[in-house]
Formats: structure tokens, C-alpha cells, sequence
């Protein structure tokens, strides 16, 4: 394990560094959807597997991103970093109230009620046409510059980067995260809700907080798929996503971090292989899914943690 | 001084059972105050009526002179009232030093720390060790809470609560489950909290021996109702409370 621990980090930044050269276009076209996706599972792992809040509404603060990353690059065009901001913020206000409200209720009716929220969203860029265009969506959001006048990101080993590098500056960030006081402290929510509000602090504070975050940073995923596809649509707000999400968390490993950023990695590569063979992929990804749980109990990285333990 | 705590006629109903009824009782600074009463008595309702778990349905409790009825079972918390709970009350996954360090840090209010904090954490740390040595767990500290034999559960939980430095202890039948010799060293533990850390102690306790042994005074609760309140001498005497015990054998 050891090795493994020390190693496999510094060898899994060198191959996803060099990768792009080695890749056809459409390959590495791939391989950024999939680290956008990673990015999104490892911010539901935070309230999911940290905390143990179950959200089924997370595709909600995806998709406030793509659309606000979209909406700000379309209509102002300006730099990159400013659209993720936007988007990520974005999502994380919207959040906050959910947030609020939602933790009121736990479990299976915390569940529910971001369930809820996430429809009501979905309907509400569904519908309001003249910000989000509808089913349509927003097409031809431009990849702009890093900054104003700077070098353009149309590159697409530019953009792989831009993409790579929000993802492990995020990655290192929520590790921080569940490493600090406050991380803890999700921790010991998760495991005994009731001791840790007689011990003198309202879990409610931190489950907002967390929520928050979590959202903001599927915020930060969704506003990079919106220049990177060119695309924001109400698709990325469905309840299908929000479900995926929980699948990769789950094949990935709960509470790992690192886990869930695998599990979207297969969980996308899984689904793009059976879909070039058979239209009944689901079915297929379903069943995956089933046996993993049965007897990869803790995921992939659950599984590796055994193994090298052993 | 005010007494550390007071309640005014208390009370609690689940549907048409009042659990605990018409309670006033007031607890003196640094008593060691037995709650005894037959199964089902109301003892533990009541120990969540005073640390805000449950609310009342009628009533008022007063710490240190403060109406805390309205207050949340955290800011009872923040005021100075530690709790255990009979249903041993722990985080089990993480580790038995983590335990303790949360709830330090719930006290103090470190826990909001997002980022960082290595020397907050360093600093719990020291006053988790402490603790956990006050009931011999340090050399346990790195292992999960889950895998502790029940009696150290029982003692790690203890530990969590000192290590909040309470004004007012609540122990909810810290021997429930542990044999002979464990309830034995635990009723001198819980003596020894009382003698050192100048703190005082509500301990509801179905052992006999140790409530006899330990307590400064005792109320006896039954069906809900404060029945009799004294010296152990004097509830040892008093017939209305051998005639309670005595109801519940049969
Ligand atoms: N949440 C609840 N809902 C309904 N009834 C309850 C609830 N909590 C307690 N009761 C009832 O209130 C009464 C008092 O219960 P409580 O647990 O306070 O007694 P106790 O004195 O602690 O008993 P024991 O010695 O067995 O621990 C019991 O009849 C119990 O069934
Ligand atoms: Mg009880």
C-alpha cells in the first residue's frame, strides 16, 4: 500500500499530463468530458460520503453552471476564469437556500426534498426560453481567452489543461477539506447526528456549509462543460444525471475522494463503449452497477484499500 | 450563588403518558446527585428534558439561573452542560482520539475551521489525550471508537464529556451492561470526577450499591412524579420509595 500511496499520485499526474500527445483528437476529447465528470462525483462525495447527506438533485448546480458559464460568455465574452467563477458562485447561491431549507429534513426526506429543488430548476430552464433558449439550449459558447487579450484556449490541448488543472486544484482542496476541523466535524455528523448537536454545535450550520461547496464546485464542473462541449442544456440539470452521479460515487468508492473521481471514469468510459455497441447500454451499465455493489462493497478504491491492506 | 441548575414544575407527555410530571427540583454546586426510579420511571426523559433533546410540555429548566427551555441541546451545551447518553452515543468509524477532539472542538468552537488548522488540531489534541487518560484509554486513542469493548465504550463517552470541562455532568447509567468489577471502578471513577474536577454530577443509576455509595443526595423518581428527595440515610428509610421498588417486582 505504501508505495502504491506515495506512487500511484505522482505516476497518475505524469501519464494525464503527457496523455494529450499521445491521443487522437477525439480521445482526448474524451478523456476532458471525463475528468469534467470527476470532478462533479468528487463534489458530491463531500456531502455524500463525508457527511452523509444523499442528495438526488446534484445535477442542478452542474447545470447552474454550464448555464451561467454560457450566459457570461456568450454575452460578455469574458475570460475563462471569470465564466468558472460566475458559475461556480452561481450555483453555490442557489444552493445556499435549498441548502436551508433541504436540511431541515434528513435522510431519505433530505433526499427528496433536493430532488425537488432540482426539478423545479430544471422546469425553470426548461422554460424560461428567453435567458436559456429552452430544450434548445445555449449553442456556440465560445472557449474564450485565460484573460482579456490573452491566448485563446480554442486549442484543444489548451482547454484539456485549463480543465486538468481545475480539477486537481479542486481535488486538493476538498482533501484539505475533509482533512480540517471542519471536515472532521462532517465526519462525526454523518456517523452520530444526534451526539454531535448535544456536544454544543448545530449540524445544521455545517450541512449547510457544506452543501454549499459542493455545489459550487459541480458548479465549477458544469461551467467548464458549457465552452468545452460549446453547449448549455437542460439535460445537465436532469434527474438521470443526478443518479449517474451517485452511481460513479458509489463504484468509485463513498468517502474516498479519490474514489469517486475514478468511479466517473469508468462509470463514462463503461457507457461510452457499450453505447457504440447496443442502444440498450443502460441495461448494461445498470447491471455493472449491481454486481459492483454486491461484491465490491466501498468501490474500486474500497476493493484496493482491502487488497493492499490484506 | 444560584443553584447550577433548577427545574420548575416539568413536564412531558408522550400522548396520555406523561413521562415525567410536575418535576421542580433544584441541584446545588458541586453535588454528586443520584436520579433513581424503576424502569420506565421517566429518568432518562428527564435527562433529556434538561440537555434540550427533548422539549417540554410544560415547564422550565433553569441553568445557572438561565431560563434555557427555548435553548437548542447545543447552546445547553456551550453553557456548560455535558451529557452521556444509557444508549452508549459515540461516532464509531472515526478514531477514539478524533472522538474526544470533536468534542473539544464543539465546545470551543474550533469545528468551523475550513482549511488548515494544524495547530487547533494539535492543540485538541493534548486536551483529547488528557482525557482519555483520566479514564485509562490513551493507549487506545488510534483505533476506531466502533471497535472498543463496550465497557471502554462506555468509559470513552465519559471522556468526551469531561473533556468538554462542564459545569454540570449528566451520566445516564454509565454501568448499564458492565460486570462486577468494571461497575466498580466506574462508580469510583465517577467519584473521583466529582472530587477532582469540582464539577457537579446528576447520575441516574439503577445499581444500588453505587448509588448508596456514591451519591450526596437522592431524588427518586416514579411514574413520572418526584416522590422523595434526601440523604441515601433517609431514602433508604422512606417507605413510599421501598414501596415503588417493591411495586415494580412484582
Ligand atoms: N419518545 C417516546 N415516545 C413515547 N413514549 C416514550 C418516549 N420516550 C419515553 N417514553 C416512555 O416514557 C416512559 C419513561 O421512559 P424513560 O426512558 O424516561 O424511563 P427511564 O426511567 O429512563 O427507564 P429505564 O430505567 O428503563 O431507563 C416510559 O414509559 C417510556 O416508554
Ligand atoms: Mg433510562
Amino acid at each position: 500500500m505504501a508505495p502504491l500511496r506515495r506512487w500511484g499520485p505522482v505516476a497518475t499526474l505524469v501519464v494525464l499530463a503527457v496523455l494529450p500527445w499521445g491521443l487522437a483528437r477525439h480521445q482526448l476529447s474524451l478523456l476532458t468530458d471525463l475528468l469534467i465528470f470527476s470532478l462533479f462525483a468528487l463534489s458530491l462525495d463531500l456531502i455524500m460520503g463525508y457527511t452523509g447527506m444523499v442528495s438526488f438533485g446534484h445535477a442542478a448546480y452542474f447545470g447552474l453552471g454550464a448555464y451561467g458559464s454560457a450566459l457570461l460568455l456568450i454575452h460578455f465574452e469574458v475570460p475563462i476564469p471569470i465564466a468558472l467563477l460566475g458559475g461556480a458562485l452561481g450555483a453555490g447561491l442557489v444552493a445556499w437556500p435549498v441548502g436551508y431549507i433541504s436540511t431541515r429534513a434528513t435522510g431519505i426526506y433530505f433526499a427528496m426534498l433536493t430532488l425537488a429543488f432540482a426539478q423545479l430548476l430544471y422546469t425553470l430552464a426548461y422554460k424560461w426560453r428567453a435567458l436559456t433558449g429552452g430544450s434548445d439550449g445555449i449553442a456556440g459558447v465560445p472557449k474564450t481567452a485565460l484573460w482579456w487579450g490573452g491566448p485563446s484556449l480554442v486549442e484543444p490541448r489548451a482547454f484539456y489543461f485549463l480543465i486538468l488543472v481545475s480539477f486537481l486544484v479542486a481535488f486538493v482542496l476538498c482533501r484539505a477539506l475533509v482533512r480540517s476541523p471542519f471536515g472532521r466535524a462532517l465526519q462525526a455528523i454523518r456517523e452520530n447526528e444526534r451526539k454531535f448537536a448535544t456536544l454544543g454545535q448545530d449540524p445544521r450550520r455545517f450541512k449547510v456549509i457544506v452543501f454549499v461547496i459542493a455545489a459550487a464546485l459541480a458548479g465549477l464542473a458544469g461551467a467548464l462543460s458549457a465552452p468545452f462541449r460549446g453547449f448549455a442544456s437542460p439535460e445537465a440539470m436532469f434527474w438521470l444525471l443526478s443518479g449517474q452521479a451517485l452511481m460513479m460515487v458509489i463504484i468509485g468508492g463513498i468517502g474516498t475522494l479519490v474514489g469517486p473521481a475514478i468511479g466517473a471514469m469508468v462509470f463514462v468510459l463503461v457507457q461510452e463503449v457499450l453505447s457504440s455497441y447496443t442502444e440498450h447500454w443502460m441495461l448494461f451499465t445498470g447491471a455493472i452497477f449491481v454486481l459492483m455493489v454486491i461484491f465490491l462493497p466501498g468501490g474500486i478504491v474500497g476493493a484496493a484499500r482491502r487488497r493492499f491492506a490484506a | 450563588m444560584p443553584p447550577i441548575l433548577e427545574t420548575r414544575r416539568l413536564d412531558r407527555a408522550f400522548g396520555a403518558l406523561r413521562a415525567v410530571a410536575d418535576v421542580s427540583l433544584v441541584v446545588e454546586r458541586g453535588e454528586l446527585r443520584a436520579i433513581i426510579g424503576p424502569n420506565g420511571a421517566g429518568k432518562t426523559t428527564f435527562f433529556h428534558l434538561l440537555s434540550g433533546v427533548v422539549r417540554p410540555t410544560a415547564g422550565q429548566v433553569l441553568l445557572k439561573d438561565e431560563d434555557v427551555s427555548g435553548l437548542s441541546a447545543a447552546a445547553r451545551c456551550r453553557r456548560g452542560m455535558s451529557r452521556t447518553f444509557q444508549i452508549t452515543s459515540l461516532f464509531p468509524e472515526l478514531s477514539v482520539l478524533e472522538n474526544v477532539r470533536i468534542a473539544i472542538q464543539a465546545k470551543r468552537g474550533g469545528n468551523t475551521r475550513l482549511l488548515g488548522g494544524r495547530a487547533l488540531l494539535a492543540r485538541t489534541e493534548a486536551g483529547a489525550r488528557e482525557a482519555l487518560g483520566f479514564v485509562n484509554l490513551e493507549d487506545r486513542a488510534a483505533v476506531p471508537a466502533s471497535t472498543l469493548p463496550h465497557g471502554d465504550q462506555r468509559l470513552l463517552e465519559i471522556a468526551m464529556a469531561l473533556a468538554q470541562e462542564p459545569d454540570l455532568l449528566l451520566l445516564d447509567e454509565p454501568t448499564q451492561g458492565l460486570g462486577v468489577e468494571e461497575t466498580a471502578a466506574t462508580a469510583a471513577l465517577v467519584q473521583r470526577i466529582s472530587r477532582e474536577r469540582r464539577l457537579t454530577i446528576l447520575l441516574v443509576e439503577h445499581d444500588m450499591d453505587v448509588v448508596f455509595n456514591v451519591a450526596d443526595r437522592i431524588s427518586v423518581l416514579h411514574f413520572g412524579r418526584l416522590i422523595a428527595e434526601g440523604s441515601p440515610a433517609e431514602i433508604r428509610r422512606n417507605v413510599e420509595v421501598q414501596q415503588a421498588y417493591l411495586g415494580d417486582m412484582d
